[in-house]
């Protein structure tokens, strides 16, 4: 379908993605993050009575909320595509790449207490000092670190 | 609340794989500064959900769900700085986070899937160096077992 634009201006897209923060909060006292549904996810497979149950069934809705925006943008076919990257590493080097920068994320979202999402959007939303600190340092941190695979690669990635 | 947790999720999920969230080049883009719809995004977000929580927690509403509101108030720790930097290396990296990558696996970029699983194991492995509770307890790993992994959850 054509109704939807290749990209959702980012003054629908943001301030939508904030309500939603507020209406968790609003309505159930949650702080929204997604690293710590991961991490619940996991907790339900070993021990389901353990787990946090409203943050595993935020990731399935997830999964099912962006499977429908892929489908009604007409069902992506599977490929192994993944940006640029793809067409500078081969296969082969690509997802061990992709597994360590994973771990790497995986790692300091839980050291951290928090990723883009419960420090960088909802955790600066709620004025919490940890999260403006979480989020300058990975986003400092990041962008360095781009430059350098930026110069490194002679500008191709 | 599960209800209202997966009903989020799906809202979520949806604004994200149509923003181009869940797309390398939106993210390696926003890195090298070469593109602001990113940060546009995170700015407007913020800006729209700070004025509306802090009214909620000025007039210290009464959730449906969860009680009277309280909001994330973390201090700040050493952990907030090393964690984020360690985060911020791997964003860089694989050009996606923690909810982007599910989007682009179901947009059917298959090798989200090595994302979504290095995610799972770093997640696992902090958990299982610390006992789950900051940067202090690695001390406690040489004196007694680690705890059992995934028991505290902060955000």
């Amino acid at each position: 379908m054509d109704f939807l634009p290749d990209r959702l201006p980012w003054f629908i897209a943001g301030p939508s993605m904030g309500l939603l923060v507020v209406a968790l909060y609003a309505l159930g006292n949650k702080h929204l993050g997604v690293s710590g549904g991961y991490v619940q996810v996991m907790t339900w497979v070993r021990r389901p009575k353990m787990a946090e149950m409203w943050r595993v069934w935020f990731i399935a809705g997830l999964i099912l909320g962006s499977l429908v925006l892929s489908l009604l943008r007409g069902g992506q076919s599977i490929g192994l595509e993944y940006g640029t990257l793809s067409r500078f590493l081969p296969l082969g080097a690509l997802i061990p790449v992709l597994f360590f920068g994973g771990m790497l994320m995986g790692f300091g979202a839980r050291w951290a207490g928090g990723c883009t999402s419960g420090h960088g959007l909802s955790g600066t939303a709620s004025r919490s000092p940890a999260s403006f600190v979480a989020t300058i340092s990975f986003l400092g941190t990041a962008i360095a670190i781009t430059f350098a695979i930026h110069f490194a690669t002679g500008g191709q990635l | 609340m599960n209800r209202l947790g997966f009903l989020v999720g799906i809202a979520f999920g949806f604004v994200i794989a149509a923003a181009g969230l869940h797309e390398y080049d939106t993210i390696h883009d926003m890195l090298l500064l070469r593109d602001i719809h990113v940060y546009l995004i995170l700015a407007s977000g913020v800006g729209t959900a700070m004025p509306l929580l802090w009214l909620l927690q000025r007039r210290r509403v009464k959730t449906p769900l969860g009680g009277t509101i309280e909001l994330y108030n973390g201090k700040v720790e050493r952990k907030n700085v090393f964690g984020g930097m360690t985060f911020g290396t791997g964003w860089a990296v694989a050009g996606t986070c923690p909810a982007p990558a599910i989007a682009m696996a179901t947009g059917g970029g298959f090798l989200a899937v090595f994302v979504i699983a290095g995610l799972g194991v770093g997640l696992w492995l902090r958990d299982a160096v610390t006992g789950g509770d900051g940067i202090k307890n690695i001390t406690k790993l040489f004196k007694r077992a680690p705890l059992q992994p995934g028991t505290v959850s902060e955000t």
